[in-house]
């Protein structure tokens, strides 16, 4: 349980604890300053510079230079804002609606349960990659329109974490007791039980960002993702593989970030399920990977 | 931002120049590898797409791989655009040109055994003129009013009205004959007179081809057996080459035909590429204004676009004409070459605000890599001149809708027929003269129609074509409806480097009949 500043540092350091966790939160802290101030770096993404097209790491160019001369390293770091701005939305998307359909499921019990429950099974049902293209489809080609597309494959994911923590803790005292009281189901299930709820909630969420930066990337990948000339990793790959003979580092750079990102990702998920569930060897559920 | 403008200066100022040369030095070196001594054997060859079907009328470029060596056509065209006997011994043109006379070759067989004769071009006219069997060659019949079977090795063809030479030796280069007998079933089964014959085909994997031993050609084929392996990825393809695994790639991308030149292996590009155009619906948004359109002809930076999508293989041009058409003129890719202040002065001459400049989107096909990598090209050299334009990604039936209904502002799209008479350009979708489905009807743009009713209508050889031609081409840059930027081969060949003797097609179809190993 989270409930306060205290208990949070304390969980933060028990997961800074573990050596792999710690090479983790590194990694994406340092990653999310790349991306966040990239701008103040003085790099352009989208600069060309055609003459030097195809070239291979230089003082100029530290990672070479992709198909139009643009600064590979650039588009590398661009790229992770990308990524990382597309996963974080599409996390708080995929909680903001799946969240609430797991506590109204688990609260309510009977037909709510059953329709929804239901819903939720139909969309896991069907494979990521595939209902996130039919949205995009749907949707057309935007980053907006590849957050939402990812946000909605992780939606059953949240709801049914969340309809399992409240089953778990319906009929516990503390709910009863605030019941007795006469507090609103409203009260009960979003001042009372959701605040109880939060750790295997917040290890998803962390779990699912890796999940999303792959979708997205694999969506970018497919050519159907965020358009160019947007920096995305996934992009980087589908354009670069045309030219890992001209230019390696072109494909194998972003394939590296995108690898790392998910490690680290992964890694600091499972320390957190770890350290906030009290197991030593767990391995969070997936649920909709692409 | 780099500036193009700057650094291939020079290149710009010598374009006419190159144009010409280029394409010398391209072909040159076919012409001597055919001259050379070669001896058969069996051909490996590597395509990236299985074929259509065996229709030779129907030219997709997959379809490229086979025509040329299943059948034969009744004249030829040489690399420079002269036109050569074929089926056709000879032709006589009527001085009111109003009709052709083709004296046929009397000792050629079908690979069925039966006899080419006259009734044999009769029936292939025939299903040229339907309009559901004619395919590709339906359109170049409207100039066919009817024909007349003189005697078993003479047919005579009368046109609707007099036509110019060029007009007619284009319909019959384009005319590969198919055996009579064979003419209903040809999708399935080949039938036809050329150098090779069918041994096998196993669909998506490979196809083989056995010499025809009754070839009217004397000494041809050279080679006995070629092997046609179609390889789904071009690295396979080229990775194949470079182990010795197959003798040529036809039809690979140019960035790998590109590497392969610089590692020595001869590329043949041939004399009928295809040029990329700026594709402009002159009904929407900004581009109803004219000067904004023809400011497009000096916002194409063409020699980025050229290397970019293209590796540099092709060239320049601000004319929808390959090198080898009637109606080319070097002088135009310099006068319209890239300049953004010839641009801006254009783009303040429309009078539109920068937001109302900036109120269209490019379609884009997503599946191929060059259309991705030019388009960003164009919408970062717009950027440099106020112009803010979003890229609108589309890929497969969505696109070619797009494309075919005119529901797109500004798309690239590659146009062929480049090479032959110039009226021939009016069968790419944004050129055509009549139900124009991006331009509409009627034609917004009468001058450009009449340009080419212009060209049809001027017979001879004298300066009144040329003039024709020239006034065709003062319109196309003045309507900018198309904004021509480079020619680009589709059927770019790779050899080997024991590999010669190849024959060149206009259309750049593979021809292997004189291709063998040299001795």
């Amino acid at each position: 349980m989270i409930g306060s500043l205290e208990a949070a540092t304390h969980i933060a350091a028990r997961v800074a604890a573990r050596p792999a966790a710690l090479a983790a939160l590194v990694f994406l802290g340092a990653l999310t300053l790349l991306a966040t101030f990239a701008g103040a770096l003085g790099l352009d993404p989208l600069e060309q510079d055609i003459v030097r097209m195809l070239e291979g790491p230089s003082r100029d160019y530290p990672f070479g230079t992709d198909e139009l001369g643009r600064d590979i390293l650039a588009r590398v770091i661009f790229g992770a804002r990308t990524s990382l701005a597309t996963a974080a939305g599409a996390v708080l998307l995929a909680a903001a609606i799946g969240v609430p359909i797991g506590l109204v499921a688990g609260f309510f019990g009977g037909w709510r349960d059953a329709v929804l429950m239901r819903v939720v099974d139909l969309l896991l049902a069907l494979p990521g990659i595939m209902m996130a293209l039919a949205l995009i489809a749907v949707l057309g080609r935007s980053q907006a329109a590849a957050l939402v597309a990812v946000g909605i494959t992780g939606v059953p994911t949240f709801a049914r974490v969340a309809r399992a923590q409240v089953l778990s803790l319906r009929r516990r005292d503390f709910v009863t007791a605030v019941e007795a009281f006469g507090a609103t189901s409203s009260y009960s299930m979003f001042r009372t039980i959701l605040p109880n709820s939060w750790s295997p909630i917040l290890t998803q969420m962390v779990v699912l960002s890796s999940v999303a930066i792959l979708l997205e990337a694999a969506l970018s990948f497919l050519g159907v993702g965020i358009p160019p000339p947007t920096p995305s990793w996934g992009e980087m790959l589908r354009t670069g593989k045309e030219y890992l003979h001209d230019a390696p580092t072109f494909a194998v750079l972003p394939g590296l970030a995108l690898t790392l990102t998910i490690l680290a990702f992964d890694t600091l998920g499972r320390a957190l399920s770890t350290v906030l569930e009290g197991r030593d060897t767990v391995v969070p559920a997936r649920g909709n990977q692409p | 931002m780099h500036d193009m403008t700057h650094t291939f200066g020079l290149v710009r100022r010598l374009a006419g120049t190159l144009a010409i040369g280029l394409s010398i030095a391209l072909a040159a070196p076919a012409r001597d590898v055919s001259a050379q001594q070669v001896s058969g054997g069996t051909l490996r060859v590597a395509v990236i797409a299985d074929i259509a079907n065996f229709d030779p009328h129907q030219f997709s470029f997959v379809n490229a791989t086979l025509i040329k060596n299943l059948y034969d056509s009744l004249l030829e065209y040489t690399p420079e655009g002269k036109a050569i006997p074929s089926l056709a011994e000879s032709w006589q043109i009527a001085p009111d040109s109003k009709s052709v006379t083709l004296s046929l070759r009397k000792d050629v067989k079908f690979h069925s055994g039966a006899p080419f004769n006259a009734d044999a071009v009769a029936a292939n006219l025939k299903k040229a003129a339907d309009p559901k069997l004619g395919k590709n060659l339906f359109a170049t019949m409207s100039i066919v009013d009817n024909w007349t079977v003189v005697d078993p090795a003479t047919i005579r063809v009368n046109f609707k009205s007099p036509v110019p030479e060029r007009q007619i030796t284009d319909l019959f280069q384009f005319m590969t004959i198919i055996d009579p007998a064979g003419i209903d079933t040809v999708e399935q089964k080949p039938a036809g007179s050329g150098a090779y014959m069918l041994a096998e085909r196993v669909v998506g994997q490979r196809i083989k081809l056995a010499a025809n031993p009754g070839y009217w050609r004397s000494g041809q084929p050279v080679s006995k057996d070629v092997e046609i392996t179609i390889f789904s990825q071009d690295a396979a393809a080229t990775a194949a080459l470079e182990s010795g695994g197959v003798d040529i790639i036809y039809g690979g991308t140019l960035r790998s035909a590109s590497r392969l030149r610089q590692a020595g292996y001869p590329v043949l590009d041939g004399p009928g590429p295809l040029v990329q155009v700026f594709r402009i619906n002159s009904t929407r948004g900004p581009f109803k204004n004219a000067k904004f359109r023809q400011a497009f002809n000096h916002l194409m930076d063409r020699e980025s676009i050229l290397r970019v999508g293209y590796a540099g293989l092709g060239q320049i041009v601000a004319l929808p004409w390959a090198p080898s058409g009637p109606a080319f003129d070097p002088s135009y890719a310099q006068t319209y070459a890239f300049n953004l202040d010839k641009a801006k002065d254009l783009l303040a001459q429309s009078g539109l605000s920068p937001a109302e400049m900036s109120a269209w989107k490019l379609v884009v096909n997503a599946g191929s890599q060059p259309d991705v990598g030019i388009s960003q090209v164009v919408q970062a050299t717009l950027k440099r001149v106020g112009i803010n334009i979003e890229l609108d990604m589309k890929e497969g039936s969505e696109l070619v809708e797009t494309m075919l209904q005119g529901r797109f502002d500004a798309l690239f799209g590659g146009v062929g027929n480049i090479q032959k008479f110039p009226s021939r350009l009016a069968t790419n979708s944004i050129y055509r003269t009549v139900n124009n489905p991006v331009l509409g009807t009627p034609h917004p743009h009468p001058e450009y129609v009449a340009a080419i009713e212009r060209v049809n209508t001027t017979l001879g050889t004298g300066p009144e074509v040329k003039a024709a031609y020239d006034n065709l081409n003062k319109v196309l840059v003045e309507t900018a409806f198309g904004i021509p930027t480079n020619t680009f081969d589709q059927g770019v060949i790779v050899t080997g480097k024991t590999v010669g003797g190849f024959t060149l097609d206009m259309d750049n179809m593979l021809v292997l009949r004189t291709t063998g190993f040299r001795k």
